[in-house]
């Protein structure tokens, strides 16, 4: 009884965290909400577990329960690396905004703004690239960035 | 005979995304130079010189402070451009396998055909000194980006591309390493914004073989494509 309150316990503690990554991972999220339900399920009912595990061909019930727990171990493990890359793309924005900030501009003469470039540099854009409001495909700047760099060309 | 769009050359940023070139950067740049364009180097956390050399043949730099990755730099300086009310953005190697003469033809194509993203095609070009088993691989990339991707494409993975900055605002790379090869050609698709492929030389040579993906690369790129949809 102690052995299936045990893993009654640490698969609650599977089945609470799979609802908490939802959000974040769906799909390693609902796999473990399966297994760690399929194992709750198991332990109470060992002789189901027995019957599915001739059945799957891997021997003795408890036997199933352990593959169970494994494939758990891998699930929480590939969610494990899918955080590490949302920190990597934190840490990347954080470096992106921190690099173009502290950009070291070429020491040549001041550049005229914007407004008062050349009418026929601004004749050669396409027409489809002066015209963004109008687009259908139009999306907001994907910089990364949200403000105007401190260092300019000049 | 190819026009060229912007005699100011103000609006046109070349972006080169470097990691450790400082063997190569200073006669990269130097080409580059010749061309007039606005130069920004993305010194991807070097532990060389790179960032000092660069500054030295002119150009403006954008320096990680710690490496992230070809993809991450190539965004970088994208968004350091459009910060710059760049009306064209090109991408280009440090390595010295791309020519910076071609630069002209791309922006040209791009706007003679009136499209916002003018793709480098070394298959439509000239590949001298290609190994064959970069070719088998780059022949494998293509495949799997136009089951992907839908789109008619002759090459993947190719540095040399322009953009107008209507095209470079819908770009936003979340792939750090070389996948970002195929996001932007997937980010180009979802755009739905006209594209054309323009020929262009690669030119191998020991140092850029030597500096560029290995085979193995296909899987790793694999792995950072489809780890990315597990994750919101």
């Amino acid at each position: 009884m102690i052995a299936k309150l045990i893993l009654t316990f640490l698969l609650a503690g599977v089945v609470l965290y799979a609802w908490h990554e939802q959000g974040r991972s769906p799909l390693v999220a609902k796999l473990s909400l399966i297994a760690a339900t399929a194992g709750i399920y198991f332990v109470w009912v060992p002789s189901h577990a027995s019957d599915f595990a001739a059945w799957a061909g891997v021997g003795r019930g408890v036997d199933l329960i352990i593959y169970i727990w494994v494939v758990i171990s891998l699930l929480v493990m590939l969610n494990l690396h899918l955080k590490l890359r949302v920190q990597l793309e934190l840490i990347t924005s954080l470096a992106r905004q921190s690099a173009i900030a502290n950009a070291r501009p070429r020491k040549t003469r001041p550049r005229q703004p914007a407004t008062s470039r050349s009418p026929h540099r601004i004749a050669a854009i396409p027409a489809s690239s002066r015209t963004d409001n109008a687009s259908p495909n139009n999306k907001p700047p994907s910089t990364g960035v949200s403000t105007k760099a401190s260092a300019t060309n000049g | 005979m190819t026009t060229r769009p912007n005699e100011s050359s103000d609006g046109t940023w070349v972006v080169v995304p470097a990691f450790n070139e400082a063997q190569a950067i200073a006669s990269v740049l130097a080409d580059l130079r010749r061309t007039g364009y606005q130069i920004v180097v993305v010194d991807d956390g070097s532990a060389d010189a790179t960032a000092e050399l660069s500054m030295r043949a002119g150009a403006t730099v954008v320096r990680h402070p710690v490496n992230l990755g070809q993809g991450a730099a190539l965004q970088t300086g994208i968004a350091f451009a459009l910060l710059q009310d760049a009306d064209f953005i090109v991408t280009f190697d440090a390595d010295g396998q791309h020519r910076a003469d071609e630069i002209t033809t791309l922006l040209s194509a791009l706007v003679v055909q009136r499209a916002d993203f003018a793709l480098g095609s070394r298959f439509r070009g000239r590949a001298a000194n290609m190994p064959n088993s970069r070719r088998l691989l780059l022949q494998a990339a293509i495949w799997f980006t136009r089951a992907t991707t839908g789109l008619a494409i002759t090459d993947a993975h190719n540095g040399l591309r322009a953009m107008t900055r209507r095209g470079a605002r819908t770009i936003s790379l979340r792939q750090n390493r070389m996948a970002h090869a195929s996001e932007i050609l997937d980010q180009i698709a979802a755009s739905e914004l006209k594209y054309v492929e323009v020929p262009i030389t690669i030119e191998y040579s020991p140092y850029s073989l030597g500096k560029g993906q290995r085979s193995s690369a296909a899987v790793d790129i694999l792995v950072d494509l489809y780890a990315r949809a597990l994750h919101q």
